[in-house]
């Protein structure tokens, strides 16, 4: 009785060690692929009535949050926006129309930069 | 590194909880503290911030949501030398992020027209059949401290924690290169991650010259601080180049290619570039006459155990912590100073990590009833160090003036 008592407690051990190897394993086999689901925006474009304001919704943030605008410092100038919609235009090509780029830096230069309304 | 000394609160904690208090009074207290929790404000002006947990990361500064950029708060660079995983800022370029990535699968192509033979690699063999070398080395992002430049540059408006310290395990570029048996013509290395741009345009690819990629210290890393890189950091491998700004530090590196020319990508030129003179800066408001890209990091060094606007008992010895680092040659001396830059005196250096690691240094002092405005200034092996006034260039990549903490002992 005592010997197989002994023996199951060995038995249990050994089924023990077995199933934190398989989860040791599982572990690593794991480790090899990593999928990760992103935030959403923290931070969305400003409503506005400018035209411009529409635009930029459709393009600009099809493909950035509302940070990249939103965080500039307050000095940023018109000529600073205007280079950026031209940059995501030439650079990054951002199907934007040569007619709406006044347009849409209108909006970020009243909005987010130094033509604020104070 | 032990958070021996209580500090008091940072100007940032300060300012986002005066600001929490007073805007958010109205609220129920759940609802207040959830939200004092995550919003901070940036030691400048428009720095209002959010803390968000993203995917592998605790909660950190959100300079950007799409793609990530996250900045680490600065009092976690008390909690020791070395930067969490998890605390490690994040700098993306374009919003196409690999979120699903099969490291089994993963392969890194090493081709061009500067190389006798192509091949594909996989995690297997990067990690099998090659040595693998182990480094500590800070990565500091070009544009870290941006927003403290005064006159204020566009870009990312960041504080001093888009930086931090890990230890790499990778393999020597050098020998991955070398299997490829490289001709002589050989020029520039680029190198492209899986990230990729939304509209097909501006993909983030970045250069090194031969001989940089070739020094047998630059490494393709698949580990970091002893665990697999987070996705959103570089895994399955990152490239490492030490003393070198994070811009060319490619996450999820896939393709090495070797060219007979140089390579005059967007994110190499005109973007990354810094006035071609002995200081990389010009006069504020001023553009350079000419620029070349951005390199080895320049000598810094942070008060890490009290922020500004800090309190001290008064009449009781104070330990006060930091960390200096350099672009590679290792940190020779910090100074410090508690009267603005009066007088100085010779800190402590704390343990070698490497010289391309963050160093520790501590003072002690024993403030009397008071202000004080505490200052450290580093210098590395070759005798480089810290401007006292700040440097200005457009871009406003590598600030590294004496930074002053202004504290109060009462």
């Amino acid at each position: 009785m005592h010997r197989d008592e002994s023996m199951n407690r060995r038995s249990a051990r050994l089924a023990a060690v077995l199933m934190a190897l398989l989860l040791v394993t599982g572990q690593a086999a794991q480790a090899s692929s990593k999928s990760i689901t992103l935030p959403p925006d923290g931070v969305t474009l400003k409503a506005s009535d400018l035209p411009g304001y529409a635009k930029a919704q459709a393009i600009c943030a099809a493909c950035h949050s509302a940070e990249y605008m939103q965080f500039q410092p307050p000095n940023a100038a018109r000529p600073y926006w205007e280079a950026m919609v031209n940059r995501m235009k030439t650079v990054f090509k951002a199907p934007i129309d040569d007619a709406d780029i006044p347009l849409i830096v209108d909006y970020l230069a009243q909005t987010y930069g130094n033509q604020r309304a104070h | 590194m032990s958070r021996s000394l209580d500090s008091a609160p940072t100007r940032r904690r300060l300012l986002g909880g005066l600001v929490g208090s007073a805007a958010l009074a109205s609220l129920g207290a759940p609802m207040r503290a959830a939200l004092a929790q995550s919003t901070i404000e940036q030691p400048f002006a428009n720095g209002r911030r959010n803390l968000v947990a993203y995917p592998e990361k605790r909660p950190l500064i959100v300079l950007t949501s799409r793609p990530p950029q996250l900045e680490t708060p600065f009092e976690i660079f008390n909690d020791g030398l070395i930067t969490p995983n998890d605390a490690f800022f994040v700098r993306y370029h374009n919003a196409g992020i690999p979120t699903v990535i099969d490291a089994d699968a993963h392969r890194i192509k090493i081709f061009g027209n500067a190389v006798g033979k192509p091949y594909e690699l996989s995690l297997a063999a990067l990690r099998s059949e090659f040595r693998s070398v182990e480094l500590v080395a800070v990565n500091q992002c070009s544009g870290n401290s941006r927003g403290l430049f005064n006159p204020r540059v566009t870009g990312g408006q960041l504080a001093n924690g888009a930086m931090g310290n890990a230890r790499w395990l990778g393999v020597p570029l050098k020998d991955v290169l070398a299997r490829a048996e490289l001709k002589s013509s050989a020029r520039e290395v680029t190198l492209n991650g899986l990230d990729f741009a939304l509209a097909g345009g501006g993909d983030f690819v970045k250069s090194l010259q031969v001989n940089h990629a070739m020094d047998g210290e630059v490494m393709i890393a698949y580990q970091m601080n002893g665990a697999d890189i987070p996705v959103l950091n570089g895994y399955p491998v990152k490239l490492v180049v030490p003393g070198y700004y994070g811009t060319y530090w490619v996450k999820h590196l896939s393709e090495i290619e070797v060219v007979d020319q140089s390579f005059e990508g967007f994110w190499m030129k005109p973007a990354y570039r810094v006035p071609d003179n002995d200081c990389a800066c010009v006069d504020p408001g001023t553009a350079p006459a000419a620029t070349r890209p951005i390199g080895r990091f320049n000598v810094r060094s942070f008060i890490t155990s009290i922020g500004d606007g800090g309190r001290l008992p008064a009449g009781a010895d104070a330990l006060i912590r930091g960390i200096a680092f350099d672009g590679g040659q290792g940190i020779r001396e910090v100074a410090y100073s508690v009267d603005g830059g009066q007088s100085w005196r010779e800190a402590r250096l704390g343990d070698d990590l490497g010289r391309y690691s963050f160093r520790e240094f501590t003072f002690g002092f024993k403030p009397t009833r008071g202000s004080y405005d505490l200052r450290v200034r580093a210098w590395n092996r070759s005798g480089q160090s810290q401007p006292m006034e700040a440097l200005w260039q457009p871009a406003g990549y590598m600030r590294n003036v004496v930074e002053s903490v202004r504290v109060t002992a009462a």
